[in-house]
């Protein structure tokens, strides 16, 4: 199969993906139980039910589910997924936007961190497996994948932000910035980073454990192959045989694998968000299924859902140019 | 030899780059906090920021469509109600003099004999935040917003009033009542609305939302008032969702000058991140919910703390028959409950077993108060009944399984779970009941181990499953369950929460939210709640509020376990003034009220230039800018050792 062929039927293969998501997406959130006009009004003296009615028509649930697709459609494809239920006179795309960017912040570098991390770990750790470095290597990354993010980010909270025994008080409690703190510049940039810091670092000892273990053991699997050892016999010094010949060779999975990860990095990561109160996409979400706000499920789960489906497009399309077998097959 | 010297050449450079960049960001920092709101330091211009915090997110800024206790902490600062809370829940006395605190908008109420007709003489001395008077046609015009607008908590203070409300001048409002009522006349802070200005609200109706984004959808429920034009000392500035709401003070406010300059509200999402930001002093003040937490709090320096009680309970809801009574008005019979439970001897039983001491003991550490009646402890004075002597219903164990012995409730088959008597709707039936309680309220979960077992002791079999928020609504609106376990903020008046439980608020079809979660429907209640409602004497109404509290306590549809605490905690060095509502151990920010008189009294203990809230914490810029190039040295030595060993090999 020729290169463009390829892409063209990738490509399309991601649109048709978009497509059923886009349709099921609007099913998925109307077929959960719960009113959300009820919920609107618990505990309300404005509950009667004229009321749930008068608000099952402004939030537009009272029209026939054909019609509302059709509307939803129309709306999908100009990027207008109205307003919030719960978040009210707040348009979903608004609210979405200002957590896009504290999210890739947040997700997107400390993946690629623990990435670059993990892969280091596991590149030296596979190629000398059996050493110490290997064992403590292992130990540890075993013990950080294990480990539950919450469980781990509150020390963190505890030990660095609060100041315990003898970890300084260095950073921020929570949050992205500082309210009110009419910065500009460097200064707000590093009151962005100190926000940044802690949740940053959970994700990525967090995340680097999976990284380093799938490459040590790719890396091993490489190690045994022919021409490793006809490298060697041709007398091609260690570092070439590592740097050259085994570790392109073992990246392909972990490739996959990272490049995967980098879809899902606009769900955020609810756990660490929760834990230091950062404003991600991850805790939005959460606020957004407990009060069954449903165009902003939408807007979220079409973005989560169309990230992950650009993603393994750009991996599909980048991975047969670094293993041609894939295209040909 | 070239290739080594060019790589020494990159390095050198680079290492320049790392430290220029470091002096220079340096350089900025200084030339950037040399403005900013650091309120430690006391120069003219800095600000006294207030800086609070809590785990609750507003629902909504506007009042036509906010309803959780976050938001009326902004309203408290930034609007008027008629008749103002004091700190005891009780109405400030009208008062034609202007102080800044005794400040709801109403200087004198007059009604006429029949009690149908209302006059409300409003004060003319204040102003909006960009500079228009308040008048009494802002009065009447939110008051007919509120009705014809069903707005979703205000409406319910409106119901009574009959046709529009008018203002025949500047400092007039009159409106006539459909029944001769006693809640309009003053003698308590019945309507808990808040007014707004009419040339911004007028402007959402025609669908220009001031400060929102042309193109929105707007009306006035869709409106997200931010920025806010107020009449309080303070209106809110920004609000960034999941984050913060910070408020400035009203440029127009004529009355005593604030000590602070801003208030700031921080959004945590859990209690450990705001007891590490009070110990560090990144907050002034914050509340919590935990009672761990809050003994943690009590021991660290430089922080004060305060268990207060607030008109709020949690109960458990019992199934009273959603489907065993009969089909009247919009409800018809619908669910699978237990049959057991339309015996009001049953609901009694369950009621006596549970012993509201030994769980605020255990589940809330001694801090709440043990519940009984739907009316809490902290409300409008009078209001409340207590059962006493023969009137409690336990705790008793002994005396529970007495009642349901009686009643014919037995365990015939040896098995340790009493069955339905003969005779009744399900014969033989054993007493096994679900039993929910809400995954997002940590208390009601503590709280099922125990009050399981108890009703295992009295023969009753419990199985407990913990479920959202949303999913127990359905659950409960289905009447798919026995037992649940939620909780109520009741209003300090107790006209709200008592039409709660009328027959015409049961969910009425298995699909539709009713507030009446336990399906409750006695006759007798809904015509006191009526006659109450008609009253207007003060004690005659409390006397038929009485009687309303007596019976549904009787009747034992909720078996009320506690009165909710309030945790708060606050720095010592930082801010003082606090004012706690009701006296002497309640909510210190004074979170019923308009305008909350503690806005204007807190001020900086002596010695401190007060808040912190703009001060940042955390490593400088330069160091930021060294860590930044340590790292990209470090990537760069890495790629060109790559490089160098890469050529070589060719």
């Amino acid at each position: 199969m020729g290169t463009r062929r390829y892409i063209l039927s990738k490509v399309l293969q991601a649109l048709l993906t978009l497509a059923f998501v886009m349709v099921f997406n609007f099913f998925l959130f109307r077929v959960i139980p719960g009113d959300p006009a009820a919920l609107l009004l618990r505990g309300t003296a404005a509950f009667n039910p004229e009321n749930v009615e008068r608000v099952t028509h402004e939030l537009g649930l009272d029209k026939p589910l054909p019609q509302q697709f059709l509307v939803y459609a129309q709306d999908t494809f100009t990027l207008n997924f109205g307003d919030s239920f719960f978040l009210k006179g707040q348009d979903v795309k608004t609210v979405i936007a200002d957590r896009i960017w504290p999210t890739l912040l947040l997700v997107a570098t400390s993946t690629l961190a623990s990435a670059a991390l993990g892969l280091l770990i596991g590149i030296y750790s596979g190629w000398r497996h059996g050493s110490r470095f290997d064992v403590g290597a292992q130990g540890f990354t075993l013990f950080v994948y294990s480990m539950p993010e919450f469980w781990f980010g509150i020390l963190v909270l505890m030990a660095f932000a609060g100041g315990i025994g003898p970890f300084p008080s260095l950073f921020p409690a929570g949050g992205y910035a500082t309210p009110g703190a009419d910065l500009s510049g460097l200064g707000h940039a590093a009151d962005v980073l100190n926000h940044l810091a802690l949740p940053w670092f959970v994700l990525v000892v967090a995340y680097m454990g999976e990284y380093s273990l799938i490459m040590r053991n790719s890396l091993i699997d490489v190690m045994n192959d022919d021409f490793v050892m006809t490298a060697r016999a041709k007398g091609v010094r260690e570092k070439q045989i590592l740097w050259r010949h085994v570790v392109p060779n073992a990246m392909l999975p972990t490739f996959t694998v990272v490049l995967l990860s980098l879809g899902f990095i606009f769900g955020g990561a609810i756990t660490v968000e929760y834990v230091f109160s950062y404003p991600g996409l991850g805790l939005l979400t959460v606020q957004a299924i407990d009060s069954k706000d449903f165009p902003l499920l939408q807007g979220l789960f079409l973005l989560f859902s169309a990230a992950v489906i650009i993603a393994n497009l750009v991996a599909d399309i980048l991975y047969s140019q670094l293993d041609p077998r894939v295209r040909a097959g | 030899m070239k290739k080594r010297k060019a790589f020494r050449l990159g390095i050198t450079l680079m290492l320049a780059g790392a430290f220029v960049s470091a002096v220079l960001a340096q350089a900025a920092y200084a030339q950037d906090t040399t403005g900013a709101t650091g309120a430690t330091s006391q120069s003219d211009d800095q600000k006294v920021v207030f800086t609070w915090a809590g785990t609750g997110e507003p629902d909504s800024l506007n009042p036509m469509t906010g309803y959780s206790a976050t938001e009326f902490y902004f309203w408290t600062a930034s609007l008027h109600l008629l008749v103002d809370f004091n700190a005891d829940f009780g109405p400030e006395e009208p008062d034609p003099k202007f102080d800044g605190f005794n400040s709801g908008l109403v200087t004198d109420i007059q009604v006429s004999d029949d009690s149908m007709h209302y006059t409300y003489t409003i004060r003319d001395d204040l102003f909006w935040s960009d500079g228009e008077p308040v008048t009494a046609d802002d009065v009447a015009y939110t008051l007919n917003l509120y009705k014809n607008n069903h707005a979703y908590l205000p409406v319910g203070y409106t119901t009574l009033i009959d046709g529009e409300v008018t203002a025949p001048d500047a400092t007039h409002v009159e409106f006539d009542t459909t029944e001769p009522t006693g809640l309009y006349n003053g003698d308590s802070p019945y309507i808990y609305a808040y007014i707004l200005p009419k040339h911004i609200f007028e402007q959402t109706e025609r669908g220009v939302c001031p400060g929102q984004p042309e193109g929105e959808r707007c009306s006035p429920k869709a409106y997200s008032y931010v920025p806010q034009v107020g009449s309080g000392p303070f209106v809110m500035a920004e609000y960034k969702v999941g984050e913060f709401v910070r408020m400035e003070r009203n440029p127009y406010w004529p009355g005593p000058k604030p000590a602070i300059d801003e208030i700031i509200y921080r959004i945590y999402k859990n209690d450990d991140a705001i007891a590490t930001a009070l110990q560090t002093g990144e907050i002034d003040f914050g509340y919590v919910t935990t009672a761990n937490i809050f003994n943690t709090l009590k021991n660290a320096d430089n922080v004060d703390t305060m268990v207060g009680s607030i008109p709020s309970f949690s109960e458990i809801a019992m199934n009273s028959g959603s489907a065993y009574e009969k089909a009247e008005g919009a409800f018809t019979p619908h669910g699978d409950g237990h049959p057991a439970l339309a015996d009001p001897v049953v609901r009694q039983a369950i009621r006596m077993a549970i012993d509201s001491e030994q769980l605020n003991q255990q589940v809330l550490l001694g801090y709440g108060v043990p519940g009984d009646t739907l009316v809490p402890p902290v409300s409008v004075e009078g209001a409340r009944w207590e059962p006493t002597g023969a009137d409690k219903l336990g705790p008793s164990i002994d005396g529970a399984k007495q009642l349901l012995e009686d009643a014919g409730y037995v365990d015939s088959d040896g098995d340790g779970i009493r069955e339905m008597p003969a005779g009744s709707p399900d014969p033989g039936r054993p007493l096994d009941f679900r039993y929910y309680v809400r995954t997002s309220e940590q208390t009601s979960v503590d709280a099922a181990p125990f009050v399981s077992e108890w009703l295992q002791q009295i023969g009753i079999k419990t199985e407990v499953t913990a479920v959202n928020s949303a999913k127990l609504t359905d659950i409960i609106n289905a009447g798919e369950y026995e037992l649940s376990s939620w909780g109520w903020y009741p209003d300090p008046d107790p006209a709200s929460i008592l039409s709660y439980f009328t027959c015409d608020q049961r969910p009425p079809d298995g699909s539709t939210y009713g507030n009446n979660d336990a399906y409750y429907c006695n006759p007798e209640y809904d015509k006191l709640y009526q006659e109450q409602l008609g009253q207007t004497d003060a004690n005659a109404r409390w006397d038929i509020v009485h009687q309303m509290q007596k019976i549904f306590y009787e009747d034992s549809p909720y078996a009320i376990m506690w009165y909710d605490p309030v945790f708060s905690a606050w720095r010592a060095d930082r801010f003082t003034g606090y004012i706690p509502q009701p006296q002497p151990n309640g909510d210190p920010l004074e979170g019923w009220g308009g305008i909350s008189e503690v806005w204007l009294s807190l001020h900086p203990v002596a010695g401190s230039a007060g808040g912190s809230g703009a001060e940042t914490k955390g490593i400088s810029p330069a160091v930021w800018g060294i860590v930044a190039g340590v790292i990209v040295l470090l990537i760069a030595v890495f790629v060109i050792r790559r490089r160098r060993a890469a050529d070589e090999d060719v």
